[in-house]
């Protein structure tokens, strides 16, 4: 029983990380209306961009806070520079931008940070574990829990709750009608795009102590990425949030009982609930 | 003029007035190396390229004064990709001779395409079945049998910590992993070990923290790991984050050696006992001088991967000097049974079998206080050679050409 406790705990805790990365991807995804390949690679660069930070200028949680915005900022440039000038050319365009960009990130990291992988600890206040009682759990894995559930909170309660979120959720359903009341809807898709690309940096930056830092790193978050946005329903950012946990506890209870099938249980669940709900969990289109 | 008065004058001119560029082109022997250059293990490609062709170039790309043609394919660690490669590299290239992959289950999908195409095949990996159920007269293994690694492991390391009984196993779910976990817990059993766990994870597992949970869970007094490459990387990070090391040892069985340890800091790597088929302070003078050009070169020392592609095109071009002939045939026939003083010491190759015989290596990762360097990763504390006992020996017949 400990051991499913603590395993249930443990797939909360990396599914916050699933939700983070699904609701980030969700966004963009519900603005291009087709998936954002090079979101892994900014994940990437997320973490990349903490361990610069922490090189030079000392301080995990000042880094915590500069190397997202990084990502966001080149999201921005990314959104102002390619992706706009695409909108009209068709999805097919964007579609081959976003998976030209992917694999220009990715041999870019290898050009500026190297082709070696390496690891990053946790600062000192956040080493070791602590008991819970029914398991001995990792303080950093509790704190990454904590803020990528806030994270998550927070992104739903602005898009919920604010006049731009609501904006922001109108513009995703219907980009002409939002036009026509007078809002500018590239400044709307610009700061959509960088919010998404500020929280697969954050994501990245926040698993670079758990998982380590490899130019691959990537490529191995964007499929599950991917996973999630299906799951939950495409451009649905609470299905992303639900599928995120949900994919994280179904991956780690499976480990407690067969290990084997640990990562095909992803691909699993995902088959399962299309099969009876193509659109997704929470999906409408 | 007629025809035949064409060519036979045709003839004359090429005997006569061209034998100096005859002789200048003597036909080249094609060597394939087949390397990952994508998908799992694309990180270990490129170094594996380096060794091999370090190897040759020892030789100024000639093998008994004929010029070497050395090509590279990708594997893809898919054995579908690597398979058609290795064809079209035959058929196409005209190459007899094949070195690589880097994966036991893609390797032994070649192994069956060079049986099947009559061609010289040498690996290095942890499955034992190339020299074992699955063996033949074309391919040879390089890597020391699982039962070695094993027993130089598990004897050495129950030497140095005799109370830790209890050992839980994380082990890759393929060819490779299943070939060292058979044989761990065969020697486990002579030192009285309990396997409290053995879990096995797939290839390219990156989330390690359930595997982990489950096995502080067990509260083992040494981990075990029978994986490679990033997921030893990955799954010795995650035992760390989760306070097993360094209070409890982990040992990563069958370890890269420095291509993994330098991806974990000197903390991660604090209690961490490594099973290796080369170290970079091997006491050899080929390992010395192997050592000396790869760090001159390429500014770090070089790891398992680059020194058994370095090592396997070694005991291939061995093979060629005692054969004096290029022809697949003689080269087998001469590496059967062969015995020379190599990259990691005395190597021989079973005839029976086709497994190199060779020392296995077992290292302590040093604390960051005793480090020289920032590569001085770990220190060789034994090295063991102990066979295949031959009630394990599942090559009955190797068979003929």
């Amino acid at each position: 029983m400990n051991l499913l406790l603590g395993q249930i705990l443990n797939g909360i805790a990396t599914g916050m990380l699933y939700a983070l990365m699904g609701l980030g991807l969700s966004l963009i995804t519900g603005i291009l209306n087709i998936p954002n390949f090079a979101h892994g690679a900014l994940f990437a660069i997320g973490a990349y961009l903490l361990v610069t930070t922490v090189g030079l200028i000392g301080n995990f949680w000042l880094a915590l806070l500069i190397a997202p915005l990084g990502v966001a900022a080149l999201g921005l440039l990314i959104e102002y520079a390619g992706i706009r000038r695409l909108y009209a050319a068709g999805h097919d365009y964007q579609l081959l931008f976003t998976f030209g960009l992917a694999l220009i990130l990715s041999e870019g990291i290898i050009v500026v940070w190297g082709p070696v992988g390496f690891s990053h600890l946790p600062p000192p206040i956040l080493r070791g574990g602590v008991d819970l009682g029914f398991t001995f759990y990792p303080k950093y894995r509790l704190f990454v829990m904590v803020v990528a559930g806030l994270l998550v909170l927070a992104t739903w309660l602005f898009l919920e709750k604010t006049r731009y979120g609501a904006i922001m959720r109108a513009g995703i359903e219907n980009k002409e009608m939002v036009s026509l009341l007078g809002i500018d809807i590239h400044r709307l898709f610009t700061a959509a795009f960088a919010l998404g690309a500020y929280l697969a940096g954050i994501a990245g930056a926040l698993t670079a102590p758990i998982r380590g830092i490899n130019p691959n790193m990537g490529v191995d978050m964007l499929g599950i990425a991917f996973v999630v946005v299906a799951l939950g329903g495409l451009g649905n950012l609470l299905g992303a949030i639900a599928a995120g946990l949900l994919i994280g506890v179904a991956q780690a209870v499976v480990a407690a009982y067969w290990t084997e099938a640990s990562t095909a249980v992803i691909f699993a669940v995902m088959a399962l609930v299309l099969l009876v709900r193509p659109q997704g969990m929470f999906g409408i289109r | 003029m007629k025809r035949r008065e064409v060519l036979k004058i045709g003839a004359a001119a090429a005997g006569l007035g061209f034998p100096a560029i005859i002789r200048a082109q003597p036909k080249e022997i094609v060597i394939l190396g087949i390397w990952p250059a994508t998908g799992a293990f694309s990180d270990v490609g490129p170094i594996l390229d380096r060794g091999m062709r370090m190897a040759l170039e020892e030789r100024d790309m000639k093998i008994l004064g004929r010029p070497v043609r050395y090509i590279v394919r990708d594997s893809a660690t898919q054995a579908g990709a690597a398979t058609r490669r290795v064809e079209e590299a035959v058929d196409g290239e005209g190459a007899k001779f094949v070195i690589g992959p880097w994966s036991s289950g893609v390797a032994l999908a070649v192994s069956e395409v060079a049986k099947r195409k009559k061609v010289f095949h040498y690996f290095s990996g942890g499955t034992e079945d190339i020299s074992g159920a699955r063996c033949h007269r074309y391919s040879f293994q390089w890597a020391a049998s699982p039962y070695t690694a094993a027993k130089t492991v598990v004897d050495n390391f129950m030497k140095a910590n005799p109370k830790a009984r209890r050992w839980h196993l994380l082990v890759a779910d393929y060819a490779f992993g299943w070939s060292v976990e058979k044989y761990i817990k065969e020697v486990g059993k002579t030192h009285g070990i309990e396997f409290v766990g053995a879990d096995r994870h797939p290839l390219g597992e990156r989330e390690f923290s359930n595997y982990v949970q489950k096995a502080a869970a067990n509260r083992p007094d040494a981990v075990a790991m029978i994986n490679f490459g990033l997921d030893a990387v990955s799954g010795a990070r995650e035992i760390f984050n989760f306070g097993l090391t360094p209070k409890v040892p982990l040992i990563m069985t069958w370890s890269s050696g420095v291509e993994e340890l330098v991806q974990l800091t000197p903390e991660i790597r604090e209690n961490i006992w490594v099973g290796s088929n080369f170290y970079y302070t091997a006491d050899t003078p080929v390992a010395k001088k192997f050592v000396a050009a790869y760090n001159a070169k390429f500014g770090n020392p070089p790891g398992y991967a680059p020194s058994a592609a370095y090592g396997m095109t070694r005991m291939m071009l061995h093979a060629f000097d005692k054969a004096k002939s290029s022809e697949v045939r003689d080269v087998i026939a001469a590496l059967e049974g062969i015995e020379v003083e190599d990259l990691v010491g005395r190597m021989r190759v079973d005839a029976k079998t086709h497994q190199t015989l060779r020392p296995y290596f077992f290292m302590r990762c040093k604390p960051k206080a005793k480090m020289a360097n920032p590569l001085d990763f770990a220190a060789i504390i034994a090295t063991g050679d102990t066979p295949l006992p031959a009630e394990y020996a599942a090559c009955k017949d190797l068979g003929g050409f």
